[in-house]
């Protein structure tokens, strides 16, 4: 009973991995059809199309732009949302669970919302579409994520830590800039990664708030619209694989943190 | 665990300070920083203001303000005004949701295609969820888990196209069929709720999976082998014991994908077809335009806003009911 259960179960987890993979691995396939015309059968092979994106400079851009805007937000994120993780972990104080929750809040409302609230607030500033909208709306939204992770690490700092370095002479400040900070390195490291995806892929909100120019996601969704082009293919493969690249090595180096602490 | 870990962050710390002593002692007796301390540090109040003042000020602002300034331009007559005009409060834009089907019908069938997703999700994806949980060793596990993490860091359009590869009239399932000889023509997946629903549930699976993973891992084994011990079936085991332990990650993966879900604009817009517009749709059109639109869009946006928060928040009072029911 138990060990059919299992097979079934197993079963059951191997087709949702197909579930999950099958669809990327045809797109990255047909990234490789030599032929205008998007589907299948794929009768033969071409690089043309990676040839092609590499050698256009406006899509060389958008990824340029891309890339820009997620480290620019991703800046802003971490050092708020480390900002707020220490204002809020081990501490009470009147007014805490109000903090939390609106802390919490840009993670919360709905992509399409989220987009709206910021468009209408960004005309409010004075801040036009484009670039710096884009960032700024980035960097509000990734706060959250930043602020969770961290509060999490620093729920586990010693605190005999901080005593041992103020019983050695160390002020606050310098305890927090050598015992707190150094501590908090890889949840930080972790969190700007999440952001750096979160950024680069994020549609809604840069649609809504960018200008002229585009970014990545806005690019192929434009794409897609006016028509399949077979381009997409080799545009949306290259943006896979530099995600996914990102995300497997920060899942590594947090795996590698953790065991060393752990041994 | 823990003690280890102190123990070595602890060598750490020694070592750091022997070599950069130099440094930080030059530093920690510097003019300016020596003024810094004094000023920050002079009594807990002062301390804690300063800690405080910035991140309040930012919540303020930037989390709550952009919501603030939605709801204040949805109850306004015409957005945004040129100077000289007076502006007036009203609540013409609400009452225009309900005057007309184009508006509310989206509205509903967002609702309930998200509560039906959210709930096909919940099923697809609890049993692999049990399944690592429960039937894989600890260090394959994390492996397991890893290689479904990683499609989930592509982004929300890649993956929308991917399906729309799938799906296609020359897609790889259409061809499949034909291939099989069970079809002639081509069946059209695309454009209708199907394609959308499952681009959907493709795109919020590890949302639900990430919080019953962790539940259900929480659950200690022998739990349920003592309820094997004392006669109870596969079926009495999975409904009176796990089931019932891991209602606080089905509570939270539901909500997460139910407000997921309603915030979709470029899936039903790439998938879906007429039939199956959205309200997330609905809204954006507003935005689409010069801007005397906006207070409409933004009070539709307010009602969509309010509506997902009603409707978790009574879900999440179901679940704790229900939980609290099985502990009596």
């Amino acid at each position: 009973m138990n060990r059919r259960n299992r097979i079934v179960l197993a079963c059951v987890y191997w087709s949702f991995v197909l579930y999950i993979f099958v669809p990327l691995i045809l797109m990255i396939m047909m990234g490789f059809k030599n032929s205008k015309f998007i589907g299948f059968p794929i009768r033969s092979w071409t690089l043309d199309w990676y040839v092609r994106i590499f050698s256009d400079t406006e899509i060389l851009y958008t990824f340029g732009f891309s890339m820009f805007i997620a480290i620019s937000s991703t800046l802003i994120s971490v050092i708020i949302g480390t900002w707020i993780a220490v204002l809020l972990e081990g501490r009470k104080f009147w007014g805490w669970s109000i903090i939390f929750s609106l802390m919490i809040l840009p993670a919360l409302v709905p992509g399409i919302i989220s987009a709206i609230a910021f468009r209408i607030y960004a005309r409010w500033l004075g801040i036009e579409p484009g670039m710096g909208a884009i960032i700024w709306s980035h960097a509000v939204h990734n706060v959250p994520f930043v602020t969770l992770v961290v509060m999490a690490r620093l729920s586990t700092l010693p605190k005999s830590q901080i005593e041992a370095a103020r019983d050695l002479g160390a002020d606050p400040l310098m305890a927090f800039i050598r015992i707190t900070l150094p501590y908090l390195v890889p949840a930080i490291l972790g969190a700007s990664v999440f952001c750096l995806l979160l950024s680069f892929d994020d549609f809604v909100r840069s649609f809504f708030l960018g200008g002229y120019e585009a970014t990545l996601p806005v690019l192929i969704f434009a794409m897609l619209r006016s028509g399949m082009s077979p381009e997409i293919n080799a545009i949306a493969t290259v943006a896979l694989v530099l995600t996914a690249a990102i995300g497997v090595w920060a899942e590594r180096f947090t795996r590698r943190t953790n065991r060393g602490e752990l041994s | 665990m823990s003690l280890v870990g102190k123990e070595e962050s602890e060598k750490n710390a020694v070592a750091h300070s022997r070599n950069g002593r130099p440094f930080w002692g030059r530093f920690s007796s510097w003019k300016p920083y020596q003024t810094l301390l004094r000023f920050i540090t002079a009594s807990p109040r002062r301390q804690f203001i300063i800690l405080a003042a910035f991140p309040i000020l930012w919540l303020l602002t930037q989390h709550l303000g952009p919501m603030l300034q939605m709801a204040r331009v949805s109850v306004l007559d015409s957005y945004p005004v040129a100077p000289g005009t007076p502006q007036y409060l009203t609540l013409d834009n609400y009452f225009r949701f309900f005057g007309d089907h184009i508006f509310w019908m989206p509205f509903f069938r967002t609702l309930t295609f998200a509560a039906i997703f959210t709930f096909c999700t919940l099923i697809l994806t609890y049993p692999v969820a049990y399944f690592l949980a429960r039937h894989v060793s600890r260090q394959n596990q994390m492996l397991m888990l890893l290689l479904l993490l990683i499609p989930f860091w592509v982004g929300e359009i890649v993956r929308t196209y991917a399906i729309m590869i799938l799906l296609g009239n020359t897609g790889a399932i259409n061809l499949a069929l034909k291939w099989l000889g069970l079809i002639e023509r081509p069946i059209p997946f695309m454009y209708t709720s199907f394609s959308m629903g499952l681009g959907i549930v493709y795109l919020t699976a590890l949302y639900m999976l990430l919080p019953l993973y962790s539940s259900l891992e929480k659950l200690p084994k022998s739990y349920t082998e003592v309820a094997a011990d004392l006669g109870a079936g596969a079926w009495t085991r999975f409904r009176r014991i796990t089931l019932p332990l891991t209602i606080e990650g089905i509570s939270s993966g539901c909500t997460l994908v139910f407000l997921i879900s309603t915030g979709f604009y470029a899936t039903p817009v790439l998938l879906g077809g007429p039939s199956t517009t959205v309200f997330a749709e609905t809204i954006a059109g507003f935005f689409h335009y010069a801007g005397d639109e906006w207070p409409t869009g933004a009070a539709f946006a307010v009602i969509m806003f309010g509506a997902a928060l009603i409707i978790t928040g009574l879900f999440q009072k179901l679940m704790k009911s229900l939980r609290k029911g099985d502990a009596k």
